[in-house]
């Protein structure tokens, strides 16, 4: 593919001392990342620092990275692994980053009059709770096709899993989106 | 411990996910839109799908629209002009970067012919004459204007000197005028008497005021003595 060949070279530049290649693997690569950590998250801020985090930590490790997988699934297995790091402090911390923004988004929709606003937030409000509470393996797979925009294909080289496994994963994972939902649209 | 579900009756959960995301082909599409016609099962799910994927979606657009660039990327180092105009020429074809080889030398030779003209000290305009190859500053031509005017003037002068003099001499020459009663034919001797002169017999000069007189008296004698000489009746 002529974009990962690209990233490659890009990186190749990096490594030999181009200060400008990383800013534009940055370029590329950051909505995207951006869009996984939101999805994992489920908030903007955590999501802006851990796509930053994943970029420094890309940058650090840039050495490291020996070409034999492709950029683009390097640097989401870092922002999953960042993604998990600040769930895991936020669990320490007795903090629920899911709670903050669902509070946080009814609280707006109180300032917000129309109904159907408020209707749109909470249904908003209703799928980061349910997506949220998806285990990893699922919640990864969703956000990519939904939030990357991934194939079904370049998920699987990304995660290294059999295709069969991307797209059974992907429906018990919309299955139980549909449940949650179901069930808080019940409430 | 997570459960890989799939669609229990069917077993057609990869097929189900593959055309919701549009990406079965063409005949298993086909295939699996028969299928559902008779599933009722698929059906429902398909259907629910399309709602969770529509929910999904309304929350990534607000995610998304707000996104903007980290700040380690969102101002991006300037290029130099020189880094630039390497980029342009790397990826122009052969004729254009002639084009601008060409332009930049031309360019080059208008600022240089431009620079040299207004930077040299200020020179006076040169008025050159039809014959002569020498220049004269424009303080020359004023003086040389001015020169011409004063001789004109001098010259001038002198002959209205000359002329006064000259009035003078003949208002002073001029003999009291006489009572001719002489004949028709002493007419041109008594003339040339009244209007005698110094100067020589083929110099004129202009009639005094006396002489005019005295040429119209002689002039009306002379044609009253005409008349009495055609009357036939004398």
């Amino acid at each position: 593919m002529e974009t990962l060949s690209t990233d490659e070279i890009i990186v190749e530049r990096a490594l030999s001392g181009d200060a400008e290649a990383f800013g534009e693997i940055v370029r590329r690569w950051e909505r995207r990342i951006f869009a996984l950590t939101y999805g994992i998250l489920g908030r903007e801020e955590d999501a802006r620092d851990a796509t930053q985090e994943t970029f420094l930590a890309a940058f650090r490790n840039l050495r490291g990275f020996r070409g034999e997988a492709k950029v683009s699934s390097w640097l989401h297995r870092i922002a999953v692994n960042q993604c998990l790091t600040r769930q895991r402090r936020a669990k320490v911390r007795n903090e629920s980053a899911l709670e903050d923004s669902a509070e946080s988004d009814l609280a707006a929709t109180v300032d917000e009059s129309p109904m159907s606003v408020v209707e749109g937030r909470q249904r908003t409000v209703a799928v980061r709770r349910a997506l949220n509470g998806l285990p990893l393996e699922l919640r990864q797979i969703v956000v990519m096709k939904e939030f990357e925009e991934l194939t079904f294909r370049e998920i699987a080289e990304a995660l290294e899993l059999p295709l069969s496994t991307v797209k059974s994963r992907l429906y018990t994972g919309l299955k139980q989106l549909q449940l949650r939902l179901e069930k808080f649209g019940a409430e | 411990m997570m459960k890989e579900t799939d669609n229990s009756t069917c077993q057609r959960a990869g097929d189900l996910v593959s055309v919701l995301y549009g990406e079965a082909t063409e005949s298993e599409q086909r295939e699996f839109e028969l299928h559902l016609k008779q599933c009722g099962n698929c059906r429902a799910e398909f259907a629910a799908f399309t709602g969770v994927r529509e929910a999904i979606g309304e929350w990534r657009d607000q995610a998304l629209t707000g996104f903007v660039s980290s700040p380690m990327v969102a101002a991006p180092r300037r290029k130099s002009a020189l880094a630039a105009l390497r980029q342009f020429l790397d990826l122009s074809p052969l004729w254009m970067k002639g084009a601008v080889g060409f332009a930049a030398v031309v360019f080059c030779v208008l600022v240089v012919l431009v620079f040299g003209r207004f930077s040299s000290s200020p020179r006076e305009v040169p008025i050159a004459s039809g014959n002569s190859p020498a220049v004269y500053t424009k303080e020359d031509v004023e003086r040389a204007v001015a020169d011409a005017l004063a001789k004109q003037e001098a010259v001038a002068q002198k002959e209205a000197v000359a002329r006064k003099e000259h009035e003078q001499r003949v208002i002073e020459e001029v003999p009291e005028p006489k009572v001719i009663v002489s004949s028709p034919g002493a007419k041109s001797s008594n003339l040339a008497k009244s209007t005698g002169s110094p100067r020589a017999p083929h110099e004129r000069r202009p009639f005094s005021r006396a002489e005019r007189e005295q040429l119209a008296a002689e002039l009306r004698l002379v044609s009253s003595s005409d008349e009495n000489d055609l009357d036939p009746d004398r």
